[in-house]
């Protein structure tokens, strides 16, 4: 009796593991999914923790003294600079959706690629941006370049 | 019986209300207080000072004349708490904005940076007016002074802190005799509303 089961579910594993081979595509789909979420997640932690005094929590800036990140044309079209801006600091003009700003934003070197990689995807994925997710690779790529 | 008690509930009544009025009355007068040869209690005051502020204007106990202020202490470069020590005063001078008898004062705590030029490109940026929001600076060991005898808040250097400064979060309220009637985190939004709460009760006390 004990034998049989354990042949049933030897079978069924196989079989599942059959299919998980077959549609290999969907699948990593969907744990691609959930490492999104994971980010997202993790990223919204950090970000209250090293962002928001100063961008807000829900990304829209203080007046002309610190930029919003929410739908800013800056961010989303110089995502490199910031990730090495967020690691290296920043300083000097920078114009957001036509407005210029000139406050110095240090940086916080204690940061690590997966913690970037996940502050970066919560903000270039939440308050109306919609940009992908960036991996730990991107942001390890992109702090090889950054200039010094 | 049924007559005592009913009176018993009146009077209970009556009682309670009574007691409601003196929660309401006046804000705590805070420091040390001492009583004059004539019986008179002196109050703890901010002591004189004379800063320069971001229109290179003189800032004194004069300018505060007839007005209950808001102090507190911060450096346009710090990136722990003051931004949104900023984001919670932005709210206070919002709320208070076409009031003349509601002003702020924010000190610089790191004036060697915190040039008048400085403090004006902060102002502007933050988007308000330097006759209601004063950001003043002046000698460090001045401020730093101020600070911690007037205003009875922590202000120090710490290298080992980001941005160089340790210094509290603290919104002081100032009544027009100069003297200190409430403490608040300015870092919290909860105490904020606290504050201003407290504003209009101050207020009120000056009606009549």
């Amino acid at each position: 009796m004990k034998s049989k089961l354990i042949f049933i579910l030897v079978l069924a594993c196989a079989c599942t593991g059959k299919t998980n081979n077959s549609d290999n595509g969907e699948e990593s789909t969907h744990s691609e999914d959930v490492k999104m979420e994971q980010y997202l997640v993790e990223g919204q932690k950090l970000y209250g923790i090293h962002c928001a005094n100063c961008h807000q929590v829900k990304g829209e800036g203080l007046a002309q003294l610190f930029p919003p990140l929410a739908k800013s044309d800056y961010l989303l079209q110089n995502v490199d600079a910031s990730i090495c801006g967020v690691k290296n600091g920043m300083s000097g003009e920078i114009t957001v959706n036509g407005t210029t700003y000139n406050q110095p934003m240090p940086g916080i070197p204690q940061l690590t690629n997966l913690e970037l990689a996940e502050i970066f995807t919560y903000v270039t994925n939440s308050w109306g941006n919609n940009n992908g997710m960036i991996t730990t690779e991107r942001v390890e790529a992109t702090l090889k370049e950054c200039a010094q | 019986m049924r007559v005592t008690f009913v009176l018993y509930i009146v009077l209970l009544t009556m009682a309670s209300a009574c007691n409601l009025q003196p929660k309401e009355e006046k804000l705590k007068i805070y420091g040390r207080s001492e009583v004059s040869d004539a019986g008179d209690t002196i109050y703890h005051k901010i002591a004189d000072y004379k800063f320069v502020d971001q229109d290179s204007a003189w800032v004194t106990p004069e300018t505060f004349e007839g007005k209950v202020y808001v102090a507190d202490f911060f450096f346009t470069s710090c990136p722990t708490i003051c931004p949104i020590m900023k984001t919670q005063m932005l709210r206070v001078y919002d709320k208070y904005k076409a009031n003349p008898e509601v002003m702020i004062l924010s000190h610089s705590i790191d004036p060697k940076h915190d040039t008048v030029a400085v403090l004006k490109e902060f102002a502007e940026r933050l988007g308000v007016k330097s006759d209601k929001w004063h950001f003043i600076t002046g000698k460090k060991d001045d401020i730093f002074k101020l600070g911690q005898t007037s205003y009875m808040v922590a202000a120090t250097e710490d290298g080992s802190e980001p941005g160089g400064y340790v210094h509290s979060g603290a919104f002081i309220l100032v009544d027009k005799e100069r003297r200190i009637r409430g403490f608040y985190d300015g870092t919290v939004a909860e105490q904020v509303d606290k504050l201003m709460i407290d504003i209009d009760k101050l207020l009120k006390e000056y009606e009549k």
